[in-house]
């Protein structure tokens, strides 16, 4: 079959624009699907992880957006004596948007000396010493510095918050990269006297025996008759439940996903169908040296799939190359999904070129392989 | 044995509600290293014959064997495979693939054979020679003239070293210079390499060249100097 692979690319670039639109076509709708996947892939790394569902999230009751919530500090100290916890983090939240946003910055507020043992992160630059001893410091996930331009010793400013960049970080939790932590003390200052002494959410690690189910009902009936409500969810449900909204518009934008591939399916088959009813009297010839029409038909294959191919390995590159580079999240209420590059999204967009390459041919394929030799050289 | 032996070939189909039965219980020998012209009014049937020795049409009944082998009993796929390594076709058009140079063309045919490419280059050089074309292998059909087009065809249809070789209107498409240098060409092939040539056409020049001359008239074939003729099933010969 390799021996035809001269016959097969000079065929293609005959057409040369033909070909090159068709493959140019299969680029942008394995971007757009590469696009939409990562953003499918952030969701569910955000929701099934593992390690969320062994985290509760206590926040006030009947309350969505973090501006809302205000749970007395010293609730850390009482949920912390309960059983089945092993560690609580006072978190103060700001956000400069509240609403869902390709664009939102999000603060997190934690003190210095629970940052590091509650989150898996690594400094690309700057130091934890720096954070340790400056009130306004601030470490910037990786994303966000990418984003916005951030570098290490700079001054950044959103709404009322001003913070010193001492670190960029990486976290092994692509959504973290988009966050930006500081001490506590220093955000609830920033946010007005009437936030000292409050915060957003408690962040609670449950024990490997206890049930998480179990420790977040005891949570909210600890509170029940206190100052605030609270309601405590496991990680993931809460970030689902905070991401609803965007859940819904992500799990439509799936279907933009199998749009794009009918699309490559539409476009290579149209593509292949006319270049073997250019050449019907081409592929009598080709029978009458001796051809099978199984390779007749296998040749007409091959060109679909490289057709198909080389406008998906086009479009998966360029998606994956502007997700790596582009540091592209969507957030809302303070939670946000990152949109991430991955080998699996390469390896499904790859398998997915190649499927529709195969299913483009068939047909096409088909028609050459049975071509009726006398009737075809008859033609003009 | 005759190298080629058709008995009793019929070839029917149908135009509408007519019938026509161009072929008709045809019967034909022809022997290695004969050089054999077939000619005919248009529509009588001579192409259709060519087509069916070989072996890209089916007849409706009778039997083809050639250096024998049964074609009529072959699957699609055998038959392709027997047409590779037995037919070399020669066409009216050329029929040379647009996009492969003329190298290229010659090549096609050897890539469907079991052989290495130190020897496919070799046959495809013996080709070129036997044309005369050495200097054109690169060029792309439509960098050639009309008749280098068909030597190109010709260069072809003999690289595989075919049992026998089959021309449908080989000249048609030609002026009568370009005719002469392809007729000459045709001849060597038969009387220096000893090929074995069937050649369709209505150009009697063309058809006197060849020892053998036969003629399809009314579904019949007819032998200049002897009438071959079907009568219950046996050969019967009669002087013209």
């Amino acid at each position: 079959m390799f021996k035809f692979a001269p016959y097969v690319f000079k065929s293609l670039w005959r057409h040369r624009s033909r070909t090159l639109l068709t493959v140019s076509g299969s680029a942008v709708a394995l971007f757009v699907f590469c696009f939409v996947g990562s953003v499918q892939r952030g969701l569910s790394r955000l929701t099934e992880d593992q390690q969320a569902l062994r985290t509760l999230i206590v926040f006030q009751e009947n309350r969505f957006c973090p501006a809302s919530s205000k749970l007395p500090e010293d609730y850390a100290r009482t949920v912390a004596k309960l059983p089945g916890v092993k560690e609580v983090v006072p978190i103060k939240v700001f956000t400069n948007n509240c609403r869902a946003s390709l664009d939102v910055v999000v603060f997190n507020g934690m003190p210095p000396d629970q940052l590091q043992a509650a989150r898996d992160l690594t400094l690309l630059s700057g130091s934890w010493g720096e954070f340790d001893s400056k009130t306004d410091a601030a470490v910037v996930g990786q994303a966000v510095a990418q984003r916005r331009g951030l570098k290490v010793g700079q001054r950044f400013t959103i709404g009322e918050v001003t913070v010193s960049v001492v670190g960029i970080f990486r976290s092994s939790v692509p959504a973290e990269d988009n966050y930006i932590y500081t001490h506590l003390d220093f955000l609830q200052r920033a946010r007005g006297q009437s936030s000292v002494g409050t915060v957003t959410q408690l962040e609670v690690q449950v024990s490997e025996s206890a049930d998480p189910d179990q420790v977040a009902a005891a949570i909210d009936a600890q509170f029940r008759n206190g100052p605030v409500g609270t309601s405590t969810r496991s990680k993931g449900v809460f970030q689902r439940d905070t991401l609803s909204d965007l859940a819904e518009l992500i799990g439509f934008a799936h279907w933009l996903g199998y749009a794009c591939v009918g699309l490559v399916l539409a476009l290579v088959a149209t593509t292949t169908v006319m270049a073997v009813q250019d050449r019907i009297k081409e592929h009598a010839v080709l029978q009458t040296l001796g051809l099978r029409p199984g390779r007749i038909f296998r040749l007409v294959l091959a060109e679909s799939i490289l057709q198909s191919i080389a406008g998906g390995l086009l479009g998966i590159g360029a998606g994956l190359a502007l997700l790596a580079w582009g540091g592209f999240a969507v957030g809302a209420e303070g939670v946000t999904i990152a949109f991430n590059p991955s080998l699996d999204l390469a390896i499904s967009g790859a398998v997915i070129s190649l499927v529709v390459g195969v299913l483009a041919g068939l047909a096409p394929g088909w028609q050459a392989a049975r071509t009726q030799i006398v009737t075809a050289l008859r033609q003009a | 044995m005759a190298l080629v032996e058709i008995r009793r070939l019929t070839k029917q189909f149908r135009k509408g509600d007519e019938v026509i039965t161009p072929l008709q219980e045809v019967n034909l020998d022809i022997e290695r290293g004969d050089f054999v012209s077939l000619m005919g009014a248009s529509g009588s049937g001579k192409s259709t014959l060519l087509n069916a020795i070989a072996g890209i049409d089916r007849p409706t009944s009778g039997e083809i064997v050639i250096n024998g082998s049964d074609i009529t009993k072959l699957s699609r796929g055998a038959l392709a495979d027997w047409r590779a390594a037995n037919i070399g076709y020669i066409f009216q058009m050329h029929n040379l693939i647009p996009v492969l140079s003329a190298y290229e063309n010659i090549e096609l045919p050897l890539l469907l054979l079991p052989m290495s490419a130190a020897e496919r280059q070799k046959r495809v050089e013996i080709a070129l020679d036997a044309v005369n074309l050495r200097d054109r292998a690169n060029h792309y059909p439509r960098q050639l003239s009309g008749g280098q087009e068909q030597r190109v065809g010709i260069a072809r249809a003999i690289v595989a070293n075919p049992t026998i070789i089959v021309g449908d209107e080989p000249t048609g498409d030609l002026d009568s210079e370009t005719t002469e240098q392809i007729l000459d060409l045709v001849q060597r092939l038969n009387s220096e390499l000893g090929m074995t040539l069937l050649l369709v056409t209505h150009d009697p020049r063309v058809a006197a060249l060849a020892p053998r001359q036969l003629r399809l008239e009314k579904g019949k074939l007819i032998e200049k100097g002897r009438e071959v003729a079907l009568v219950g099933g046996d050969f019967q010969e009669r002087s013209a």
